[in-house]
């Protein structure tokens, strides 16, 4: 009998997942992964909430359980590396960097360690034991976080539920009795989630006022409470009184200057080629698409070395965030947009 | 449905809920309206806030209503002006207020109980408050609160002597209390006492502070001077309405009610006695709420305890529900000096109105089999 170690959050769909794997025959571990637990200003971590939620539903399932304490590492892989990225300008992408550094490399090394065949999680993927596919449900898919995995990660992960839709994933776990299904979902960074991340970057980044300039006139239009807490393509809190809204098209951080305009059509917005860096190719055999947000459509693109190259013009990314690369359901990659 | 964890809530009991019903519609006005509808409601009002301050030995005048016990507590330290002295195994919201305050912890003995030699020991010509729960919330050791009140008593006559001016007050927090402990707050020798409602089977978000005729306090909130003043914020007239007739029935029912549960706890010890799983009752047998029945089962992991009794219905806590949510070991049980094993395998089961004899032999099975089953998982 193989032995597979889950990750547990408490949610519907690694409870679904662990019930699945029991039932298909596998000895089966819960591991709920402890990577926070600091509460921030108007905002209680749930983690104790979601480990006992965790527990329950593998009590239920008469399985082991186990809670590995990563917060250490996450604060220095992930929550580190996030705040060195803003400071540079730039706007990283925590869940990536988690999949990549905790999840699917500490968390795989720790299960493996410990006696593991194979981990598995309930993330919306699939694999067919060498390739990272998309998952069934379309809209759930989140491969586009998974892109950086290794390869040997990939081959020793199942995905459960990544081959159902996920309202039926909420309909199986409600007649299994995992009455967690009313949880809400964990969205994008756990602890940032119900804050929002201005809040959370001004506990570590002093407010500083710096100057909004309108990138098309120069003109000044207004003071913003410092650089790093902006995106491109924002268009709220910018404190610039009524009319059209004003986007977010460039920023200068060692400045500390914003540059918004009201012109969709200006051309910091829009690009028809991006620079890639620390480029993941697991193969690349033609017929490239090209996903730039989660759940973004998928754009046909060329990669000519660390470039992309797009046939007509695509909305610009914030530097810092991910160009994730298919070739029809496989995932063969990506890169962090420079 | 067999609950045994009134010591986190209670339901409100039929006669609070039919009290407070006209409240919510008929009778909603504001009790500071000038007609005479709501001269009614104020009269109301002030009549439950009598019956209420009578089941502690106090007048109307005395209490100030807050939204529970935490507020109650946060009203409570606006007396402190310095260093102030509490107990080890003190509710969370008197450990955070301390914390604004030099503040010295009182020590405990294994059964919960105070140290009054260590309390003796702290209590300098520095001290300006003392805050000191009646009845612990996890444990449900009864605090001999006449005792420190003497002693306390004593330290202001030296004062007095020596021509120190400072004030000294003493706090208990009554909470959990309430229900099965004839209070009288001259005997209990206290100059504040908070109460609440939610543990008396009343409705939850209402509380009370008693207030001693020599206590400064500081308002809590402004406005439009409701409370003496020290509570502003229109009057939660159903609520109180609510929490005084629970209050007077509690009493009312007091003796035999403890009594009942005496019996009911013996049942459910019998029970887990007599199997293998050698529970380790905690707490001080003489000086206990009746209705309590804290156990510890060595190497055994309650919490998966607790959820394999949610399978049949049967609901306990480890401990505070509020330390639970925060990940947090219970402070109370690291201060009786258990081990983290211990405190890991340590169930707070405490009973109410609804249980019976049977209910007791079912749980104590069910609570049996499942740390049965849990003894075998982890080995």
């Amino acid at each position: 009998m193989k032995t597979v170690y889950v990750g547990m959050s408490g949610g519907v769909d690694s409870s679904l997942s662990a019930a699945l794997l029991k039932e298909q025959g596998y000895h089966v571990v819960g591991v709920y992964m402890k990577n926070w637990s600091r509460d921030l200003p108007g905002m209680k971590c749930p983690w104790a909430e979601d480990l006992a939620d965790a527990k329950r539903v593998a009590v239920k399932l008469g399985i082991d359980f186990k809670v590995f304490d990563f917060e250490t590492e996450y604060k220095q892989k992930v929550v580190d590396y996030m705040l060195a990225e803003f400071e540079k300008g730039h706007t990283p992408n925590p869940d990536i960097m988690c999949n990549q550094e905790i999840k699917f490399k500490l968390f795989y090394e720790t299960a493996m360690e410990d006696g593991a065949d194979l981990i598995a999680t309930g993330h919306y993927a699939r694999t067919d034991g060498k390739n990272l596919l998309k998952a069934v449900d379309e809209n759930k898919d989140q491969t586009y976080f998974l892109y950086r995995i290794s390869e040997d990660a990939i081959a020793h992960t199942i995905f459960p539920v990544g081959g159902m839709l996920k309202p039926d994933v909420k309909k199986l776990a409600a007649k299994k009795g995992l009455d967690n299904a009313y949880k809400k979902e964990s969205m994008g960074v756990c602890f940032v989630g119900e804050v929002g991340m201005e809040d959370f970057l001004k506990q570590y980044f002093e407010e500083k006022a710096g100057d909004i300039i309108d990138a098309e006139t120069g003109e000044k239009l207004g003071v913003h409470n410092g650089a790093i807490f902006y995106a491109i393509g924002q268009r709220h809190g910018l404190n610039l009184g009524g009319g059209l809204p004003y986007y977010v098209v460039r920023k200068d951080v060692s400045k500390n200057i914003v540059y918004v305009s009201r012109n969709l059509n200006s051309k910091d917005l829009w690009t028809d080629e991006l620079e890639l860096e620390d480029i993941i190719l697991r193969e690349n055999n033609g017929g490239l698409q090209v996903r730039l947000r989660h759940r973004a459509e998928l754009i046909p693109a060329v990669l000519e070395g660390s470039k992309l190259k797009f046939e007509k013009p695509v909305k610009r990314p914030a530097s810092g965030q991910s160009a994730v690369f298919y070739v029809g359901d496989i995932c063969i990659g990506g890169g962090i947009i420079v | 449905m067999i609950f045994l964890d009134y010591a986190s809530a209670t339901p409100v009991s039929k006669t609070a809920k039919t009290a407070m019903e006209p409240y919510f519609s008929e009778k909603f006005f504001n009790p500071s309206a000038p007609y005479l509808a709501a001269k009614r409601a104020r009269e109301d009002y002030e009549k439950a806030k009598a019956n209420l301050a009578h089941t502690i030995g106090a007048k109307a005048d005395d209490l100030i209503i807050t939204s529970g016990a935490t507020e109650a507590n946060k009203l409570a330290f606006s007396a402190a002006t310095g260093e102030v002295l509490i107990l080890a195994t003190e509710h969370a919201s008197i450990i955070e207020n301390s914390k604004k305050y030099p503040t010295k912890i009182i020590k405990v003995d294994k059964t919960g109980l105070i140290d009054l030699a260590d309390f003796k020991q702290k209590l300098t010509k520095e001290t300006t408050f003392v805050s000191i729960a009646l009845a612990n919330n996890e444990l449900g050791t009864i605090q001999p609160l006449a005792e420190v009140a003497e002693i306390i008593r004593k330290e202001r006559e030296n004062r007095l002597i020596k021509g120190n001016p400072l004030p000294l007050i003493f706090h208990s927090d009554a909470s959990q209390a309430m229900s099965l402990v004839p209070i009288s707050v001259a005997r209990l020798g206290v100059d504040l006492l908070t109460i609440n409602s939610a543990k008396v089977y009343g409705p939850k978000g209402v509380g009370a502070l008693y207030q001693g005729h020599q206590v400064k306090l500081q308002p809590i909130t402004e406005g439009g001077g409701q409370e003496k003043g020290l509570r502003s914020g229109t009057e939660n007239v159903p609520g109180l309405v609510g929490f005084a007739a629970a209050a007077v029935e509690a009493k009312e029912h007091q003796n035999g009610a403890r009594k009942h549960y005496k019996q009911l706890v013996k049942i459910l010890k019998d029970e887990l006695e007599k199997s293998k799983i050698e529970p380790i009752f905690l707490g001080n047998k003489k000086h206990q709420l009746a209705n309590f029945c804290p156990v510890c089962f060595p190497g055994v992991d309650a919490e998966r305890v607790i959820y394999r009794l949610e399978e049949d219905e049967i609901y306990l806590s480890t401990g505070a529900a509020c330390a639970a949510s925060k990940g947090e070991k219970s402070h109370v049980l690291k201060a009786i000096g258990l081990t983290d094993e211990e405190i890991a395998g340590s169930l707070r089961i405490s009973l109410g109105k609804d249980n019976t004899e049977e209910d007791m032999k079912f749980a104590g099975q069910k609570i049996v089999a499942a740390v049965e089953k849990e003894l075998q998982f982890s080995k």
